[in-house]
């Protein structure tokens, strides 16, 4: 069933006029990531128009995109859909839709060491989104090499005003 | 020209690309622009942040921003994706005054009016130095390098913000590389996305992605790939390390290319995973 509402909430949402839309496939032909997608930017596009919400919300692409924004730069009706896809992430992930977590778990694991150090300690990361994807051993030699040639640091790198960084965090998100 | 500005390291000139915070000091310092690191500055939440909460970016640019602006310097971040998070939201909140107001409701008792501008490497350089003294100023002869200038994704695509130079065909590192004397080739991923992030949560993508970079500056016969972004530089560098079994070349940051122009060699050699010998065989003394 199309929810004919979708388009108005995804254009209030993100503020862009997503109606404007002719397809013309200029974002799906600059897309880095269209091999790893399972349908393209500008049909996406289409399903949010048409109130596919389903389609839109449980689909892989979303979570394929790297969020480099040559579709939005390049949309001749100015639509910034790498914004659209950030959204989608959000509400799919909200109502448990998402299909791939792993960027999103990532994501959130990077922004835990931020709000607990003030800065990125990568180590911490990285271990921790090892330990959930329980692939350990994966890339321990690319670590090693960083490791050998000073470019993946062992300590966390603390803030002065972590008190201030966790307020921050909280004030910001509403929590 | 002298000038002092507020630095942002941002997390990876502090941990994975050392060696290009080292390079900068040394040429910045060669021509009078003092750096004054931002008094305990935090990440500035990168792509992560404004996936998982738009606001929550927005915020953590923010607390930077209100401090470079206390100490009364213009922002300068070598790292693109924190120029891009530092400027995107510094406009936004220099035309939005309700987004100002909740972005200082989150970061109080800092606050910032967005009263200075946010520079990238390029254009400190271009402001600063400028083209005619750096190339005045070469001390070796670096016409023997073949390059190409990688710019990577965020430094210029902006939607809502318009961005220091062309979004799709930005020429500003090209005259800065022509000025330290280099053959600088035409090419057509100045933009190309090298994977960002996705190297942890999806390997292969980075691998398929850097690898046509890496493959389109060997066809057209480059000797060097050249960048002002850390991460950029880091995907590409670790193309051995992700699979990549053909040849592969040496990526330089930008300031490392003035280092050869003014000393002939580079202080972070050793810290590159391909190896830089190559190249460096390549500068003659002027």
């Amino acid at each position: 069933m199309n929810d004919l509402g979708f388009l108005k909430e995804m254009e209030r949402k993100t503020g862009e006029n997503i109606s404007a839309c002719y397809q013309c496939y200029r974002c799906t032909n600059g897309c880095p990531a269209l091999p790893e997608m399972d349908f393209s930017p500008h049909r996406l596009i289409r399903y949010v128009i048409l109130g596919e919400r389903e389609k839109a919300l449980t689909s892989k692409m979303i979570w394929s995109c790297l969020q480099c924004t040559t579709c939005s730069v390049r949309c001749p009706n100015d639509i910034d859909i790498a914004l659209v896809i950030d959204t989608l992430r959000k509400i799919a992930v909200k109502e448990g839709k998402a299909k791939d977590m792993d960027t999103w778990t990532f994501d959130k694991y990077f922004l835990d060491s931020v709000k607990k150090h003030g800065r990125l300690y990568e180590m911490e990361t990285i271990l921790k989104y090892k330990m959930a994807k329980k692939n350990f051993f994966e890339d321990t030699k690319m670590g090693m090499n960083m490791m050998l040639k000073g470019r993946m640091g062992l300590f966390p790198h603390n803030i002065k005003d972590k008190r201030g960084m966790k307020a921050l965090f909280e004030k910001a998100r509403g929590e | 020209m002298a000038a002092t500005l507020a630095y942002y390291p941002g997390c990876s000139l502090k941990s994975s690309s050392k060696f290009y915070e080292a390079s900068i000091q040394k040429i910045f310092g060669r021509y009078g622009i003092t750096l004054k690191e931002i008094e305990d500055w935090s990440c500035c939440g990168a792509s992560a942040g404004h996936t998982i909460d738009e606001r929550l970016g927005h915020a953590l640019a923010a607390r930077n921003l209100a401090l470079a602006e206390k100490a009364e310097y213009d922002l300068f971040a070598p790292c693109s994706a924190c120029y891009n998070r530092a400027k995107v939201t510094n406009e936004m909140i220099r035309s939005d005054s309700a987004l100002q107001a909740e972005m200082n409701r989150a970061i109080e008792p800092l606050q910032t009016s967005a009263a200075i501008e946010v520079k990238n490497i390029i254009e400190v350089l271009d402001d600063y130095v400028g083209v005619e003294v750096l190339a005045k100023d070469r001390k070796y002869d670096l016409s023997a390098l073949k390059v190409v200038p990688y710019y990577g994704c965020v430094l210029t695509r902006m939607m809502r913000v318009k961005p220091y130079d062309d979004k799709e065909n930005p020429e500003s590192m090209d005259r800065l590389l022509f000025a330290a004397g280099l053959e600088v080739l035409r090419w057509p991923f100045k933009m190309e996305c090298c994977g960002a992030s996705k190297t942890l949560t999806n390997k292969d993508m980075t691998l398929r992605l850097s690898n046509r970079i890496m493959d389109m500056a060997i066809t057209l016969g480059a000797d060097a790939i050249i960048t002002p972004c850390p991460l950029c530089q880091m995907n590409l560098d670790l193309l051995p390390a992700l699979g990549r079994t053909k040849e592969s070349l040496p990526v330089l940051f930008l300031s490392e290319v003035f280092e050869l122009a003014l000393y002939g060699k580079m202080l972070g050699t050793s810290s590159h995973m391909i190896g830089a010998d190559k190249i460096l065989i390549k500068v003659r003394e002027a």
